[in-house]
């Protein structure tokens, strides 16, 4: 393990003194050469997620997909968002935004004199249990991602924009990136913003997103699998994905949780069955994003995003309950 | 069952040099904590939890007590310089990034890089005189040898700024050069260096009005300095060039380079003057540096982004330090 740890030290080490530090030199951002360095292990971790992603999960899920192999087109859009998301390109442009904003906040909340608490603070007896603590900041960060998601389905304006990772008539693995980068900048700071005030270390912060993301990959799976009330599977998270019909219009208003089911079931969103359903959105101005690319879904989402944010903008017929 | 026996032989190793050894203290400002390395043994003994985010520490005018900043939590954490235990907790010190006691002890200055503002303190139960601020990431801080006034440098807005300590008004600011980070005021209380890390180079400037008098070519990454304590020497840690280089202050030239790989960046010497221990940032590891021969001869493992280094006067190895999560990595020699 010490042997895996120095190796993933010196190959980050490496590309940073290589082809990072130079650039940042060159166009005298050495002020941010701390945040670079975290910046290349958040590549490197993208790296080992495409590959687990490409070589373990894409493989059970061929050999365990129920119906016929996804078509190539289709999936090829959302392979492209999880290599931009993974590789950074994504985080890069929604940290440039999103950082001046959290950091005003924390700034102002700080200057108020507020501390965000710990929750080691509140309980001392976590100090001693590392993965105790990583668990429950994990479930409460899980929490807010669940609120979240709701509101991503309850508001209007911001179904516009998600309703692009809906819209997808084939879910595989590659799904869970397919979001639009101003919903992405919108997690985002609510998340981060959220994460501060309880006390989420920058390190836990990105186990936590690297774990759950790769269970919310795994979720998407076209496979008929599951882990009970546990941790979300693809059988329950594919209902969420499930194109609504007329005698199930809010189906997609189920199963919302991102990693931990036991938000859904407290909350009364949570529905088990077994019933394979086809996926995707019913609205077939939602459902034309199938047809085309990453830059073209970007451009038309956007625009139904502005649309919705009018006084009387349009509104989808199977988007909220 | 391997970690358990190379725990044990490490506390038995120091506990029968406990006379004469010393430990070394790193804040992980990565990990909110900070890890005891034992001198003698080079093995990591112990981690604790502090805080969130702890940069930087500073000892007490009276050398009882070394406060470690925890950034985040806005708290000083007051440990017995000789053995290691905690004392007390300073509360309500917003931001404590940088922190410093004037050579009088009379004053006690923070500098809050995330919060971008420079807290004036009056030593004697921290009463804040004054909160400037100061757009541009306020970074390091240095005191004139007069106790009069504090210099700040602002890394991102590439400026210097000073304070006249008893008024907390600003006495001048300085355009010096790209990403300005250590500052150190010389002896003679005539030379302010300023380490710019956006220009691989140290700068000298007239305390007075901030006009830079003099420059020198370093190494990549220019950034921290510790004083050799022989009045005349300055080692100064290069950050992206993994080197340190020597700076002899009365020719202005680079009398020595360490190559010290892995974000070099605090520093801290041993009493008998043999060893210098330094942070290496990027590589999760303090390395120990054997003056004599001016290079590395062990590098520790310790939590992440090891940032602050301060070295204990006695063995830390007391009764009652928990050990938690120390490591059992190899040490490279």
């Amino acid at each position: 393990m010490g042997g895996l740890l120095e190796g993933w030290i010196g190959v980050q080490n490496w590309i940073f003194e290589t082809l990072v530090s130079p650039i940042l030199f060159h166009f005298g951002l050495m002020s941010w050469f701390e945040p670079a360095f975290d910046a290349v292990e958040f590549f490197m971790l993208g790296v080992v997620q495409i590959a687990v992603i490409a070589l373990g999960m894409r493989l059970l899920e061929r050999r365990w997909s129920p119906d016929h192999p996804a078509d190539g087109r289709l999936v090829g859009v959302d392979r492209i968002y999880t290599a931009l998301n993974k590789l950074g390109v994504i985080p890069l442009i929604v940290f440039i935004v999103a950082y001046p904003i959290t950091t005003e906040i924390e700034r102002q909340v700080r200057v108020l004199g507020v501390t965000p608490p710990r929750l080691e603070h509140l309980i001392p007896w976590l100090r001693d249990h590392a993965l105790v603590t990583f668990l429950l900041y994990f479930a409460l960060y899980d929490f807010a991602a669940y609120w979240v998601h709701r509101a991503q389905h309850r508001l209007s304006w911001w179904w516009a924009l998600h309703s692009l990772h809906h819209s997808q008539r084939q879910v595989t693995v590659w799904t869970d990136d397919r979001n639009h980068i101003v919903d992405d900048l919108l997690v985002t700071l609510v998340l981060v913003v959220f994460a501060q005030f309880v006390g989420v270390q920058p390190d836990d912060y990105v186990l936590i997103l690297t774990i759950g993301r790769l269970i919310e990959s795994w979720s998407h799976a076209n496979v008929d699998q599951g882990f009970g009330w546990v941790i979300v599977g693809p059988r329950f998270h594919r209902l969420h994905h499930a194109l609504a019909s007329d005698d199930e219009r809010h189906i997609h208003d189920h199963n919302f949780a991102p990693v931990f089911p036991i938000w859904d079931i407290l909350f009364g969103t949570a529905i088990y069955d077994r019933k394979v359903r086809p996926t995707g959105v019913a609205d077939a101005r939602i459902d034309a994003d199938n047809g085309r690319g990453w830059l073209a879904q970007q451009v038309t989402v956007f625009a139904r995003f502005l649309r919705a944010l009018l006084p009387g903008g349009e509104r989808s017929r199977f988007s909220r309950p | 069952m391997s970690r358990f026996v190379i725990v044990a032989l490490a506390l038995g190793m120091s506990a029968s040099t406990a006379v004469h050894a010393e430990s070394v203290l790193v804040l992980n400002s990565e990990d909110a904590s900070y890890s005891i390395v034992d001198r003698a043994t080079r093995f990591e003994i112990s981690r604790l939890p502090l805080g969130r985010e702890p940069h930087h520490l500073a000892v007490t005018p009276d050398g009882k007590e070394v406060l470690l900043a925890s950034t985040v939590t806005n708290d000083l954490v007051a440990i017995d310089t000789t053995n290691g235990m905690q004392r007390r907790v300073v509360r309500d010190i917003v931001d404590p990034y940088q922190l410093g006691f004037s050579p009088d002890g009379k004053w006690f200055v923070t500098a809050a890089y995330r919060l971008d503002h420079i807290d004036i303190y009056r030593a004697d139960g921290f009463k804040l005189a004054g909160r400037i601020f100061m757009d541009g990431l306020p970074s390091h801080l240095s005191f004139d040898t007069e106790s009069k006034a504090v210099f700040v440098t602002l890394q991102q807005s590439n400026r210097v700024v000073a304070f006249d300590l008893a008024t907390q008004a600003i006495k001048w600011v300085a355009e010096v050069g790209k990403a300005p980070a250590g500052v150190v005021m010389l002896p003679d209380n005539k030379r302010l260096l300023v380490a710019l890390t956006g220009e691989d180079a140290v700068v000298t400037l007239d305390p007075k009005d901030g006009a830079v008098v003099a420059r020198l070519q370093t190494g990549r990454g220019a950034h921290q300095f510790f004083p050799r304590g022989d009045g005349r020497h300055w080692f100064l840690s290069n950050r992206i060039e993994g080197t340190v280089s020597m700076i002899d202050t009365q020719d202005m030239r680079v009398a020595g380079t360490i190559r010290v790989p892995g974000g070099p960046d605090c520093m801290d010497i041993t009493a008998d003057g043999k060893e210098m221990w330094i942070t290496q940032r990027f590589l999760r590891r303090v390395a120990v540096v054997d003056l004599a021969q001016m290079k590395v001869v062990a590098s520790v493992p310790v939590g992440k982004s090891p940032h602050g280094v301060f070295i204990l006067k006695a063995d830390a190895v007391a009764p009652g330090l928990p050990i938690r999560a120390a490591s059992t990595e190899p040490v490279i020699k």
